[in-house]
């Protein structure tokens, strides 16, 4: 299958990626230790998986070792020195690296020259770690499948003779220069890959057990990714996981009921639903944990929306042609014949209320044909939905608010139907603004 | 007395640039001098709101429009008497340090020459007729025939000033002659402000409006266009008597807002006294000025862009509620909200606001069925700006006629992009139609 489509605009709004951006996904989860678990991290997060295999199998490994606790207690320091030591070349023939270590050995004594010094180190790294690694193998016995086998691959590589002698030496007595040379010549050279597989195993522990941690931490769920042809979203309790003490809701999306018509006044949490909508989405399709307490999807090629857009009404009409544009995007997305799930936040806001009732109401019928795709689009305009009525696989919800003396509070708990809150009259009245005007 | 406005109203009008756009101000600013950009600057910090500041300055402008006249210094001449004025109001112990021989000299050369081209200038024949300026005229006549400026005077031999002589002049004009040379240069900034915003008059082809007392409900525009625009379309809107509230309606595109911002940068620009981009105006003066135009969503302060609206409304009724008499513009009132809200509350608005026959409301809304429900009330006139289709392609006027339009063009754009065909013709999935129809 195809690469997870979904472009620069969606990432942002859902505020997925983004390192320093204090309140991203990205920075939720990035609780690893290494630079090359960090490294990794990044490539999942770029790289949604488009297998449903694959998700299910990556999910129950960060299951399993969020229930196992496992913790990673590498020297971090020590693990970055053995990088570096890998990272740094010498030569083909043992003569010459004999050589290079010896004029360094030299140096060393005369002048402040540290190359040797670290040379001695970054052995003395490598033997660290694997001696760490050997002694962790026991302890990943309960490690489900495919990463059991990657567990079982290291365990082989570790038992080798040629490693056996390696992990028989004492870094803390004397090593000669002549078994620095030979381990110099042969780690940096026959043995490379292998040292770099260790590694990068070490890095997958990191980033298993880093989003392990944040799940449990956090109370995530994990997802169960289901066929495609299925055509099912179903979630419990579905929460955004960068939001405190945010409020969860459920969920069923099917192919005879596959749009979602969210209403609601502005400040009721429409975004914000959507957003955990599309964030547990992307998150499930990484196999990753989700804030939700169940999670069930069928596989996905695409993710689009279209949310912050309509905060900025400063633009005015070129705003409007901009979200045509978005809008224009998304369906030729929908009309390619891929199942995708698409969000639309309060469509031409920017515009005149009339358009965007027009608008609203024939971009929503146009989509809402596509039971392929999953469709959620919200708005304060009420009277789309009135249009709507008719459309058997169209399921409303809306966001209350509940007037408190002339005061709104919002529940942020979805309900059945679409809002009849008359916030406009009513906050109008509650500012008596008429009244002024009488005089 | 100031005429009340706000931060909305001056970024609504553009009235100074931001960043790379230029506002009106620039528009206005063709001074010589830095002194004269900032008197300038101060003008449009502070419109007018009684008739006779505001008449005072209409008179000097006029004359000086109709009296075609050159600013008779160089501005790098005031530049060096600024800097060498500006040292003086600073403590004495670093006058010294401020200002070698060299700015010394040329200080007190440019002085010498200021007031001597100024004495030649006040003894123009066109100046000396001038009625308007007749005051400003005055002050700089005793001025220049205080004490301080008379060996200025006498001194014939101009350009070269020995040494000495600059000695005793500095020590004259830094002291006894401080506070009349700050006179004069200020009466050298305003005549600057005078002949530059007569000179922008004449090259655009600006008219004076003609100020009405407060209250006297007159509001008249004839040739009313956009100063910034290369072709703009002139139009006029009389609001005279009890008809205190236009409802305009008309496209997104046809070319309201545009009116808004000339109307209201044009009252904006009347109450200062200045020359305004129109063939004629007459306006009654106003207690106030408020637009809303581009009204941003406050959303730090987690209010909603209809709770902005509302916000701004209420500010207004409480203005009225007082009884002051503004002048008010809203573009697209009530797009924040939903179809049915937004009309109930555009009725009940406008009724409100037409009440209070003595201020001017302009209303710009897509709700046309409101129009229906304010028909009826006195006080309210319909003007829209037109569109004329050329097959799908729409094409705009932009000049007012009078009554009510539905022309929207949202759905056009919708369906010029393609996206419903394209739907239309996807692939679809099973498909479910909308049974209620």
């Amino acid at each position: 299958m195809s690469k997870f489509k979904i472009d620069r605009q969606t990432l942002d709004e859902l505020n997925l990626l983004g390192k320093f951006r204090a309140g991203s996904v990205y920075h939720l989860f990035n609780q690893v230790r290494t630079r090359g678990g960090e490294q990794l991290l990044d490539e999942m997060f770029n790289n949604p998986l488009s297998s449903t295999v694959l998700i299910n199998e990556r999910s129950e490994t960060f299951k399993c070792f969020q229930e196992h606790d496992f913790r990673f207690d590498y020297d971090v320091q020590v693990i970055s020195v053995f990088r570096e030591y890998l990272d740094t070349k010498t030569y083909n023939h043992k003569i010459r690296v004999y050589f290079s270590l010896l004029s360094r050995s030299v140096l060393a004594r005369l002048t402040r020259d540290e190359r040797y010094k670290k040379s001695i180190q970054g052995f003395q790294a490598i033997v660290q770690v694997l001696k760490k690694t050997t002694a962790l193998m026991p302890l990943l016995s309960w490690a489900p499948e495919p990463f059991q086998s990657r567990v079982q691959e290291i365990q082989v590589l570790l038992k080798r003779p040629d490693m056996d002698q390696l992990l028989q030496m004492d870094i803390y007595s004397e090593i000669d220069l002549g078994t620095l040379v030979f381990y110099e010549h042969l780690l940096k050279g026959k043995l490379h890959t292998d040292m770099e597989n260790v590694l990068s195993f070490i890095y997958e522990l990191d980033v298993y057990q880093a989003v392990g941690m944040v799940a449990r931490a956090k109370g995530l769920g994990y997802a169960r990714a289901l066929e495609p042809e299925q055509n099912v979203f179903r979630c419990q309790n579905l929460r955004h996981p960068c939001i405190e003490k945010a409020v969860g809701n459920d969920l069923l999306l099917e192919e005879d009921s596959n749009v979602l018509f969210l209403t609601g006044a502005n400040m009721a949490g429409k975004s914000t639903w959507m957003k955990s909508l599309g964030i547990g989405l992307y998150l499930a399709h990484m196999g990753f944990p989700v804030a939700a307490d169940s999670f069930e999807f069928s596989l996905r090629e695409g993710l689009y929306s279209s949310i912050n857009v309509a905060d900025n009404i400063n633009l005015g009409y070129s705003h409007f042609y901009a979200e045509v544009v978005r809008v224009k995007q998304a369906a030729e997305a929908a009309a390619s014949g891929a199942r995708l799930m698409l969000m639309f936040d309060e469509l031409f806001k920017g515009t005149n209320v009339k358009d965007a009732f027009d608008g609203t109401l024939a971009v929503t019928e146009g989509f809402a044909e596509y039971t392929n795709c999953l469709f959620v689009v919200s708005t304060h305009i009420i009277e789309v939905g009135e249009e709507l009525r008719g459309f058997p696989n169209i399921q409303f919800r809306y966001m209350p608010t509940i007037l408190e003396g002339g005061v709104p509070r919002y529940t942020y708990r979805l309900k059945e139907g679409i809002t009849e809150d008359r916030q406009g009259m009513m906050i109008i009245q509650s500012e008596k603004i008429l009244e002024l005007l009488e005089r | 007395m100031k005429l009340e406005t706000d931060a909305q109203t001056l970024e609504d009008l553009r009235i100074f640039g931001k960043r790379e756009q230029t506002g009106i101000f620039d528009l206005y600013n063709d001074t010589h001098t830095r002194g004269g950009e900032k008197l300038l600057r101060e003008m449009f910090r502070n419109p007018l709101s009684d008739i006779e500041s505001i008449g005072y300055r209409r008179h000097i402008f006029a004359y000086f429009s109709e009296h075609h006249l050159e600013f008779p210094f160089e501005g790098s001449l005031l530049d060096m008497a600024e800097k060498y004025t500006a040292s003086t109001k600073d403590a004495g112990a670093s006058r010294q340090q401020i200002l070698n021989d060299k700015d010394i000299e040329n200080g007190v050369v440019s002085i010498i020459q200021l007031t001597q081209k100024l004495r030649i200038f006040i003894d123009i024949d066109v100046v000396k007729a001038s009625v308007p300026f007749a005051g400003e005229r005055e002050a700089i006549i005793t001025i220049l025939e205080s004490d301080v400026l008379q060996p200025v005077l006498r001194d014939k031999n101009s350009g070269k000033v020995s040494y000495s002589a600059i000695t005793a002049f500095d020590a004259l004009f830094r002291s006894k002659g401080q506070i009349k040379i700050e006179g004069l240069l200020h009466l050298i900034y305003l005549l600057d402000v005078y002949l530059s915003v007569a000179r922008v008059a004449l090259k655009y082809g600006f008219t004076y409006p003609k100020a009405h007392q407060k209250g006297s409900r007159i509001l008249s525009v004839d040739g009313l266009f956009h100063p910034e625009l290369k072709k703009p379309v002139a139009n006029d809107m009389v609001m005279e008597g009890h008809s205190s509230l236009v409802f305009l309606t008309g496209a997104n595109m046809a070319g309201k807002s545009t009116f808004l911002r000339s109307i209201g940068t044009a009252t904006f620009l009347a109450h200062m006294g200045f020359p305004v981009a129109a063939r004629a105006m007459e306006f009654s003066i106003m207690d106030g000025l408020y637009t809303t135009i581009n009204l941003p969503d406050d959303l730090g302060m987690g209010a909603s862009h209809f709770y902005a609206e509302v916000l701004r409304v209420k500010k207004i009724a409480t203005e009225l509620h007082k009884g002051k008499k503004l002048f008010v513009i809203f573009d697209e009132l009530f797009r924040g909200t939903n179809v049915k809200d937004a009309h109930e509350a555009t009725v009940a608005i406008a009724i409100g606001f037409a009440r209070n026959s003595e201020s001017r409301f302009i209303i710009s809304s897509h709700i046309v069925e409101a129009a229906e429900q304010l028909e009826v009330e006195p006080g309210i006139d319909f003007l829209f700006l037109p569109t004329r289709m050329n097959g799908n392609t729409p094409e705009y006027t932009y000049t007012l006629e009078r009554g009510v339009t539905d022309d929207r063009h949202g759905m056009l754009i919708i369906r010029s992009e393609g996206i419903l065909d394209i739907l239309k013709n996807g692939k679809k999935g099973r498909i479910y139609c909308n049974e209620a129809q």
